[in-house]
């Protein structure tokens, strides 16, 4: 009190009209015995105001942290869109005058309806309460129930950052997502807290929820729920493997985090798809839990989950990694341990062909009969996940499977050890660039390539999809010798690629979507830029020597003012052959026959073989030898370029 | 033209992004086996970090869980809400490991009924050969395989 009796009286000295009013008044107020405690409590919270801001606060990366300020086009404003969050009129914009705001309604008055935003923005009490040195005996209550409730549920041990894996056959979904599991003392994953932060969208009509999570109209919001719901989802359902990095966060930092987590609780963000989107924003759950980190500085146009991995790997966060295989994956692995007869025995359980007791008459290990009920089990569960039995028939046979699996007794529980595959963070980067030449009829040319996302069929494998190809923005401009200009070549929009083979147990249908421009020659022997949309489907097969082999059905659709009527729409096909010979050297062999009926009627033929050499994993050396034919000629081109992964 | 061209290609793209994405949404249908499973369709392009709908009630964080899913409560050993929940949400899982005398989930039971460390491998043992007198029929439900438990266990 001696204190800010102090403060008062330089300021009295100094300043304006205003403050000697607001002097004066306190001063009334202190003087009157009925009003003291009032008195001294704005006098207090000036205080707190002045020192804070005096010591620059609103500044303080930690400040921002918890606000989630950050700079954009505009300057500076939170990535936070509700209005509840901020306690200033102004606090979206201004970190000071939420300051401000917040420090003054720690000493509200109580009232039953609406929590203290000592305990609302507890996170927010606790580093200004640090900071500040604030006397808690002058605050109105330090009551916080709720909260106290939620950390008594939880008990909050550790974290863990959960990422899960592509889908058996859909390479985007690498863009996936990822999230936060608070592990509470028991010491049981599954029962440990899955944090989220999604679009709350409701939306199924894909057009519209692609176009209103690119431009923001989705609301995010972060929510929680029991991790096996999760596992269920990702791992039983979708087919995805998950990663488990377990974060080496102390308890203390545990609590700040949901700390933080809790001022989030019923407070929306426009959700963004390609960079506000689920796995930036639980970064800022990471820099609040410890304030050291900056993960949340590293904003471009395009956050790509495994990329906030990367980052948090980068910050020595991460202490361990677990591998959590899907049923998918626990299914494959099973086959593989089966003798083909056991698997065609355990396929026409399945299908019903025959009475699953006839497991206890075979002539065969103990061992060998678990295997072959346990895949019949996980194969079924597998089936019904997709739809493809109905409940009844699923119920009837995985109970009869179970009930048999029950009298064979307990092997090592250890017995399917799925062999963990290589880490997605052991990948190559996302952006690749290319430098590279090459001659095409005769005339020389150089090449640079530069493109935004994420692996082609010839890129290493490690930590990817094998047969898979997902290249989004893929620019490629061409300087040729002989008429010594530089023009597009090439622009991919999307070019996504899904070669997955049929076996006994899975019939993935291999696919592709592709749309951008290109240079095609036309009838008149001149090359002309020409929009495509083409898509296709069919099947693969893999063989040990020959890799994988795929066939697939395509229609292509041109537009262009180069071409007769403006356009060439056709139907064709595509077999290609793609073999990793070594773990360095790739080879991929393809032809591609499209006929077009409509438009500027023509036939299309292309041969191609490409071949890569990786270096390190993120360099690589390309060759390319080509033929295409249409309109009655034909052009060969070879080439050779440098890629760079970074 | 060109503009015409350009509106044409971003709207392409979009669409043929669009329709490829697509959430899962979960419907619970009761408390049996093969109850807890996912109503549409799997994101074969897209999942763009939305998984939206799925089992977000509002928009709660830690908000404290009650009821199980609408299926009858049981009183007994294993009348711990958490684990009446757990069973009901994890039924196939469970009865899986159960047969097998393992498991994850298993493991999780045995965590949530507070079975000592070293009376555990007993505890699997036992579940495993009562398989058939705790999953008696394909249309058992969560509060009777709660009970079926309680009564093994006592």
């Amino acid at each position: 009190m001696k204190e800010s009796f102090k403060r008062y009286g330089f300021i009295y000295k100094s300043v304006s009209l205003f403050l000697y009013i607001i002097l004066f008044s306190s001063l009334y107020f202190t003087l009157d015995p009925a009003t003291n405690i009032w008195g001294e409590e704005v006098s207090y919270i000036s205080t707190l105001v002045r020192s804070a801001n005096k010591r620059e606060l609103y500044k303080d990366k930690y400040w921002h942290t918890l606000l989630h300020y950050k700079h954009g086009l505009l300057g500076l404003r939170s990535l936070i869109d509700d209005p509840a969050f901020f306690l200033a009129k102004d606090g979206k914009y201004n970190p000071k005058s939420e300051l401000e705001a917040t420090l003054r309604s720690f000493f509200d008055p109580v009232s039953d309806e609406s929590t203290p935003t000592v305990c609302r923005f507890i996170a927010r009490y606790s580093w200004l309460k640090e900071k500040l040195d604030i006397d808690e005996s002058m605050l109105p209550t330090l009551k916080c129930e709720e909260f106290k409730k939620v950390i008594e549920t939880v008990k909050p041990k550790s974290a863990t950052l959960i990422f899960p894996a592509s889908y058996m056959n859909s390479p985007a979904s690498m863009f996936g997502h990822t999230l936060l599991t608070i592990e509470t003392e028991n010491n049981s994953k599954l029962l440990s807290h899955a944090v989220n932060y999604s679009a709350y969208t409701g939306e199924s009509f894909g057009p519209f929820f692609a176009i209103k999570g690119i431009f923001g109209l989705y609301r995010g919001y972060f929510s929680v729920l029991p991790y096996y719901e999760k596992v269920q989802e990702y791992n039983n359902v979708n087919q995805r493997d998950i990663w488990e990095y377990r974060l080496n966060l102390t308890e203390d930092e545990v609590v700040r985090l949901i700390m933080h987590l809790y001022e989030l609780e019923d407070i929306y963000s426009r959700y963004f798809f390609f960079d506000e989107n689920c796995s930036y924003c639980l970064l800022f759950l990471l820099d609040a839990a410890r304030p050291s980190l900056n993960l949340t500085d590293n904003i471009s146009p395009w956050i790509a989950p495994v990329e906030t991995i990367r980052d948090v790997m980068e910050s020595e966060l991460i202490v361990e990694t677990i591998y959590r295989p899907s049923k998918a994956t626990k299914i494959r692995h099973i086959a593989s341990l089966l003798s083909n007869k056991n698997k065609k025995l355990a396929l026409s359980i399945i299908d019903q062909e025959v009475e699953p007791k006839i497991i206890f008459k075979q002539d065969i290990s103990i061992e060998e009969k678990i295997n072959i009920c346990d895949l019949a089990k996980e194969h079924l569960q597998y089936q019904y996940a997709k739809k493809k039995i109905e409940k009844e028939e699923y119920t009837d046979l995985f109970l009869n499977m179970m009930n048999i699996r029950s009298k064979l007794g307990r092997p090592n529980k250890d017995r399917y050890k799925v062999p963990v595959p290589s880490q997605p963070l052991h990948g190559h980067k996302s952006n690749r660039f290319c430098i590279g030449g090459g001659i095409r009829d005769e005339e020389f040319f150089q090449e640079i390539k530069w493109r935004a996302a994420y692996h082609d069929l010839l890129a290493p494998d490690t930590g990817y999809l094998p047969g898979s190809q997902i290249q989004f923005c893929n620019v490629v401009l061409r300087y040729l010798y002989d008429e010594k200009k530089v023009r597009l070549e090439k622009l991919d929009f999307v070019d996504i690629i899904s070669i997955t083979a049929i076996n006994k147990f899975f019939k993935p249908l291999s696919w592709k979507v592709n749309t951008g421009l290109s240079q095609k020659e036309m009838r008149d022997e001149d090359e002309h830029l020409v929009y495509h949309i083409n898509g296709g489907a069919g099947y693969a097969l893999e063989n040990r020597y020959i890799g994988i082999f795929y066939a697939m059905m395509e229609a292509d659709l041109n537009f262009g003012r180069s071409l007769e009527k403006k356009s060439a729409i056709g139907l064709g096909g595509t077999i290609g052959i793609l073999n990793n010979i070594t773990g360095f050297w790739k080879v991929y062999l393809y032809v591609r026959d499209i006929y077009y009926g409509l438009g500027d009627k023509h036939n299309e033929l292309e041969i191609a073989l490409q071949q890569n050499f990786k270096i390190t994993i993120n360099n690589s050396i390309g060759f390319e030898v080509l033929r295409r034919m249409a309109f009655d000629s034909h052009q060969d081109e070879g080439k050779l370029y440098w890629n760079i992964f970074y | 033209m060109k503009r015409l061209f350009f509106i044409l290609t971003i709207f392409v793209s979009v669409v043929a992004f669009g329709t490829m994405a697509f959430a899962t949404t979960k419907a619970n249908t009761g408390c049996g086996l093969g109850t807890t499973i996912w109503e549409g369709s799997d994101a074969l392009l897209f999942q763009l970090c939305a998984s939206s709908t799925n089992g977000i009630s509002g928009n709660q964080t830690f908000g404290i869980t009650s009821g199980t899913l609408g299926c009858e409560d049981f009183k007994g050993i294993v009348s711990n809400e958490k684990i009446q929940l757990f069973i009901a949400n994890n039924m196939d899982s469970l009865a899986n490991d159960i047969s097998e005398g393992n498991g994850e989930y298993l493991n999780t039971l045995a965590v949530l009924m507070e079975v000592k460390e070293e009376n555990r491998t007993e505890f699997y043992g036992k579940m495993q050969s009562n398989f058939s007198n705790i999953f008696t029929s394909n249309n058992v439900t969560s509060t009777q395989v709660a009970g079926n438990i309680d009564a093994i266990m006592n």
